[in-house]
């Protein structure tokens, strides 16, 4: 079963005269462990997509099941605890809470779904992604690359089913971007993570197992790219 | 000006867009300045232009002769063969209870028959025309249209114990005599009013009118046919002297609407820093546009004025209505603790005006000159600068700590310094410095506390704990100013409530010494200490003589004049009173001692605040003008005595009677054998006595009424505090909306995090609470320094009276509860419109 499925969705906005339609019957579904990158250009629909994959939006029409609940049957407090369970974001913009160190940013979600012990947790997935030793650092002490990093053991840290990705290396320089490619690549493979990603870079598209383009708000194209085990080993 | 326009687009449109935070900063503004403007109006409308009732009838007269106790009638005589053409116009004074309204009036009676100047005087007013023509001068009076409405009527009057009936022979009507408002006075033949105060063959006043042909030192040449004791002072020389008394009444209560315009201060600081804060790109264009400085700078200052302006016009509003409960509140005090007044119009000047307006703009622009000075150091380049940057709120965290101890050292200084005047203007230099000093360390405050209380916070409320008070230290410049403008008015809040506490303690203490007797009489009425009211001696000889009661201490008041400030001349039981009361003395020795000394010679003892106003301490000589002769009296002691803030010099009754012969007493205090009820004797008391109006209080009673009193005088201080509360509160909303809206962001991304909006909703109560509770624990301990000054310096130095410190603690807690509840519901809305944020626009932000 796919962790996320998406069924002829068409979402539209009110502007101020006519009402945009920025999905128009888009069907996609990623499974565990999948990769799967969204391109397009800018105002194609992806960050909308996204959103309602994530439960964060509701559909004008058109239906979203994660992990086999139907989002558009589901309240605001049971959206909220869908999330907490099963789906991690990550933003182009890293959004991290710059009053919290690396590792309390890491610890938020869980404490956000009221578990306690976290920091054990924390570190964990602060060494997957390989800054556990700037745990108490502050955001605005760490690069870019390395504030995407905790942004993505804080995506990962309650071990979502599914995970979103906003354009995550749209803010970054090439070797960076390479270091959170890799990664994510890693949370698919080794977590199991279904993940979506939106993205500029067809280059980044490469390490994704399947690629979507949108345009306008349809899908073009879908593509399935090569085998796992054909892909270059994680170094 | 299209480049005004320009400026008005980036920087000032933005005003409008936020209309419920500009709306509360104006509210908050306008609250300050209503405050400032309705005490000022009710000032002037209750104790300044007021004339005392007992002025009311001065008229156009130049000089009058008084005595304490009054003269003899004789006297007149001798003004009136002096070899000049001066008029005089005796008259003789007191107060009357209108039986059908209960309303206290001035009585005066004037000689209708042999004052020529009564006619002069009567030019204005047809209506009020004293035409005697075949009246029963004895129980005719005209009266004022407020007494009564028509003539013809019967006017029930008690004066001094006894009722008497009276025809109105005319109504008096607005200004129609001698150019002053006479609605609510009553007039008598001089004969009758003689008689019906208990006053026959004396006077207590005469007018006299200079010569317009003639000139001469005038007061001299009276002088000289006067005995010793009696004075001449110029007309509206007592108004002068009662508008000093009411001084340092008036000030501390000026001083106090001040407070919320101080708590307004700090709003308007943080709504333009955070104006601020949030256009720093804009300004960053409009310098790199070509804007100088100075016109950045001016544009904020603008703001700040638009804001101010507006807060003045409906402060301006406000304060006229706020004025008419304020005028009730202050005459209640000022009739209570000095003069018998009725309270003036209320009259908009246009100085008022321009107070108003100086106190609303001039405050915005003070306070947002550091706000504009930041906004013009801004550079071009940050017109290209991402993100947004918060105020420089780490840095200068310790010079300002440092500033801080150093005006704290400054205050502990000037509260040393004597008064000015009678003005404790060090004082309240002391107390500004104070606040001054903790404004400045409230950075360091917020910071260190916020930091301490991180972990505390994450235990009680959980992860939004946590959250919460991170935000509330990252946020400092912001929260630092919210929990200066809240403490500012806790503290206030705490120092006021020590204060009053402690005074209220003190007068209950010193109560239950000094009330000692069973029963307590005078004529019944409003009691007021410029009503000198008295029952005749033979009822004290009466009540003496029943066999339930012990003892009488008979006591008369009088008013007098010492140093040009009105104070009381009191005549005890003195030896009784050592016996039976617990008079305790500050200065001079054993209190038995000093009383059994009193009735032995020329010697008085003086009441605390009399020797403070006076410099009059135990040792010293005052002379009196007493009975036509100027006496010269020994002080034995200063006792504690929180009756009278005018001060008092008690002498004993014997020695007094040498003086002034008037055996009628002011009020009695009546000591009962053991065992006897003190409810029975007082019910046989007036069975004895059928028309007589007494007020007869058992001691219980008399302190539950005192007690009263004394609250009711505080009502108008505790109302101005609610209203300084309420400004911090209101500022703390608009704050705190500011915040959320600058927080969009983070509050979205926290949603995509798992948080609930419930969790977010808590998370901005848990702040505005944490707000609170900073606020509450510094505001707690400068009000406790507050309370300090207050206690040992401002009032001390402006009523001369001792307090003993004293924790109101029950009273603490619930003010304080009070505004910790306060802070928590200021952040309702803002929590409210984060918890319904969509998420989804802010995430994606940079
Ligand atoms: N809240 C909104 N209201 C109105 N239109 C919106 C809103 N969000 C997105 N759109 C419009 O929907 C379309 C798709 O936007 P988006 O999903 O953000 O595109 P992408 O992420 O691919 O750049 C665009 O035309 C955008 O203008
Ligand atoms: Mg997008």
């Amino acid at each position: 079963m796919a962790v996320v499925s998406i069924r002829e969705v068409v979402k539209e906005y009110r502007a101020q005269d006519a009402p945009v339609r920025a999905l128009d019957g888009v069907s996609l579904e990623v499974e565990a462990g999948e990769f799967v990158s969204l391109v397009g250009r800018s105002g194609c629909g992806k960050t909308t997509l996204l959103n309602l994959a994530g439960a964060m939006d509701f559909p004008t029409a058109g239906r979203v099941v994660i992990d086999g609940e139907d989002t558009a049957r589901l309240d605001d407090a049971a959206l909220t605890a869908l999330r907490r369970r099963k789906v991690g974001f990550v933003f182009q913009f890293f959004q991290l809470l710059p009053t919290l160190t690396a590792a309390e940013n890491v610890e938020l979600p869980l404490q956000l779904a009221g578990e306690s012990d976290v920091r054990a947790r924390a570190l964990e997935r602060l060494r997957l992604v390989e800054m556990e030793s700037y745990a108490d650092r502050f955001p605005h002490q760490l690069s870019g690359g390395q504030m995407q990093r905790v942004a993505i053991a804080r995506s990962i840290v309650h071990g979502p089913k599914l995970l979103l990705a906003d354009e995550p290396i749209g803010n970054l320089d090439s070797t960076s971007a390479e270091v959170v490619m890799q990664l994510l690549r890693r949370v698919a493979d080794e977590l199991g993570a279904a993940i979506l990603m939106a993205t500029h870079s067809l280059e980044a598209a490469k390490i994704t197992d399947t690629l979507v383009r949108l345009r306008d708000g349809r899908i073009e194209e879908r593509r399935r790219l090569g085998a796992a085990a054909e892909r270059v080993p994680l170094g | 000006m299209s480049r005004w326009r320009v400026f008005y687009r980036l920087l000032g449109r933005p005003l409008l867009h936020d209309p419920v935070r500009t709306g509360l900063t104006v509210l908050a503004v306008a609250l300050g300045v209503a405050v400032v403007v309705a005490i000022d109006l009710a000032g002037e409308a209750s104790a300044g232009s007021f004339r005392s009732s007992m002025e009311t009838l001065t008229g156009q007269a130049d000089l009058e002769v008084t005595a304490v106790g009054g003269f003899d009638e004789r006297l007149l005589g001798d003004l009136v063969r002096l070899p000049h053409n001066l008029a005089f116009s005796p008259r003789v004074e007191g107060f009357a209870r209108v039986m059908e309204t209960g309303a206290t009036v001035p009585v005066f009676g004037l000689d209708l028959v042999g004052d020529a100047t009564l006619e002069r005087a009567q030019a204005g007013g047809a209506e009020s025309t004293f035409d005697f023509e075949g009246m029963d001068l004895e129980t005719a009076v005209w009266a004022g249209e407020a007494v009564a409405a028509e003539p013809g009527r019967t006017l029930r009057l008690q004066i001094n114990d006894r009722v008497l009936e009276y025809r109105v022979a005319g109504v008096l009507r607005g200004e129609g005599f001698q150019g002053v408002s006479v609605r609510d006075v009553v007039i008598l033949d001089i004969a009758a009013a003689q008689r019906a105060l208990g006053k026959l063959g004396r006077l207590d006043r005469v007018q006299v009118y200079e010569p317009e042909d003639e000139s001469a030192d005038w007061p001299a040449v009276l002088r000289a046919a006067l005995p010793e004791g009696a004075e001449v002072v110029p007309i509206g020389s007592a108004a002068e002297e009662n508008r000093k008394m009411l001084g340092a009444f008036r000030w501390n209560l000026r001083v106090l609407s001040y407070l919320s315009l101080i708590v307004g201060a700090f709003l308007i600081y943080n709504t333009i820093a955070v104006s601020v804060v949030r256009r720093r790109p804009e300004i960053g264009v409009l310098r790199a546009l070509g804007a100088t400085r100075g016109d950045v700078r001016l544009a904020f200052l603008a703001e700040a004025a638009v804001l101010g302006a507006a807060g003045t016009v409906v402060g301006l509003a406000l304060g006229r209505i706020l004025a008419n409960g304020a005028v009730e509140l202050m005459s209640l005090t000022v009739q209570t603790l000095y003069v018998t007044s009725a309270p003036g119009r209320i009259v908009i000047t246009p100085a008022r005006l321009l107070t108003a307006a100086v106190a609303g703009v001039g405050v915005a622009l003070l306070s947002a000159w550091l706000p504009a000075k930041e906004a013009a150091a801004v550079a071009p380049t940050e017109a290209m600068a991402r993100g947004r940057r918060d105020f420089e709120a780490g840095r200068g965290v310790g010079r300002r700590l440092a500033w801080g101890g150093l005006l704290a050292l400054l205050a502990a200084l000037a509260s040393l310094a004597p008064p000015v005047g009678s003005i404790p203007v060090f004082g309240y230099l002391a107390a500004v410095l104070l606040l001054a000093a903790s404004a400045l360390a409230a950075r360091w405050f917020v910071r260190t506390a916020s930091g301490l209380g991180t972990r505390l916070a994450f235990r009680l409320f959980g992860i939004e704990g946590f959250l919460g008070s991170r935000s509330v230290a990252a946020a400092l410049g912001r929260t630092a100013v919210l929990v200066g403008a809240l403490s500012t008015a806790t503290a206030m809040l705490v120092s006021i409530g020590v204060m009053v506490g402690s005074f209220r303690e003190t007068v209950l203490v010193w109560m239950d010494r000094q009330l000692r007797a069973d029963l307590f009489l005078r004529p019944a009425g409003d009691p007021a200490t410029d009503r000198y009211a008295t029952m005749d001696a033979a009822l004290a000889d009466a009540i003496e003589a029943l066999p339930e009661v012990a003892a009488v201490d008979r006591f008369r008041a009088y008013p007098i004049r010492y140093d040009g400030m009105p104070a009381n001349l009191g005549a005890g039981d003195a030896r009784l009173h050592g016996e039976r009361a617990g008079i305790r003395f500050l200065e001079g020795g054993d209190a038995r001692q000093i009383l059994s000394c009193l009735p032995t010679g020329p010697y008085v003892v003086v009441s605390e605040p009399f020797a403070r106003k006076h410099d009059v301490w135990t040792g010293d000589h005052i002379r009196l003008p007493l009975g036509g002769r100027e006496v010269d009296l020994e002080n034995l002691g200063v006792f504690y005595d929180y009756t009278s803030e005018r001060g008092a010099v008690i002498i004993d009754r014997k020695v007094l009677m040498q003086y002034l012969p008037d055996p009628a007493v002011s009020s009695l205090a009546v000591y009962l054998e053991p065992g006897a009820d003190a409810e029975a004797v007082r019910d046989e008391i007036v069975a004895r006595n059928p028309g007589r109006e007494l007020y007869i209080a058992t001691n219980g009673r008399l302190r539950t009424e005192a007690i009263a009193i004394f609250d009711r005088t505080f009502a108008i201080t505790w109302a101005l505090e609610a209203v300084a509360v309420t400004v911090a509160v209101l500022g703390m909303a608009g704050a705190l909306l500011a915040l959320v809206i600058d927080r969009k962001r983070e509050i979205a991304v926290l949603r995509f995090l798992g948080a609930s909006a419930g969790q977010i909703r808590k998370l901005i109560l848990t702040e505005s609470g944490l707000l609170g509770l900073l606020s509450i624990t510094l505001g707690t301990a400068l009000g406790t320094a507050l309370s300090l000054v207050l206690i040992y310096v401002i009032n001390k130095q402006s009523f001369g009276w001792t307090i003993q410190f004293h924790w109101p603690v029950g009273l603490l807690l619930a003010a304080l509860t009070g505004v910790y509840l306060a802070s928590v519901a200021a952040g309702l809305y803002p929590a409210r419109l984060a918890a319904r944020l969509n998420p989804i626009e802010a995430a994606h932000e940079e």
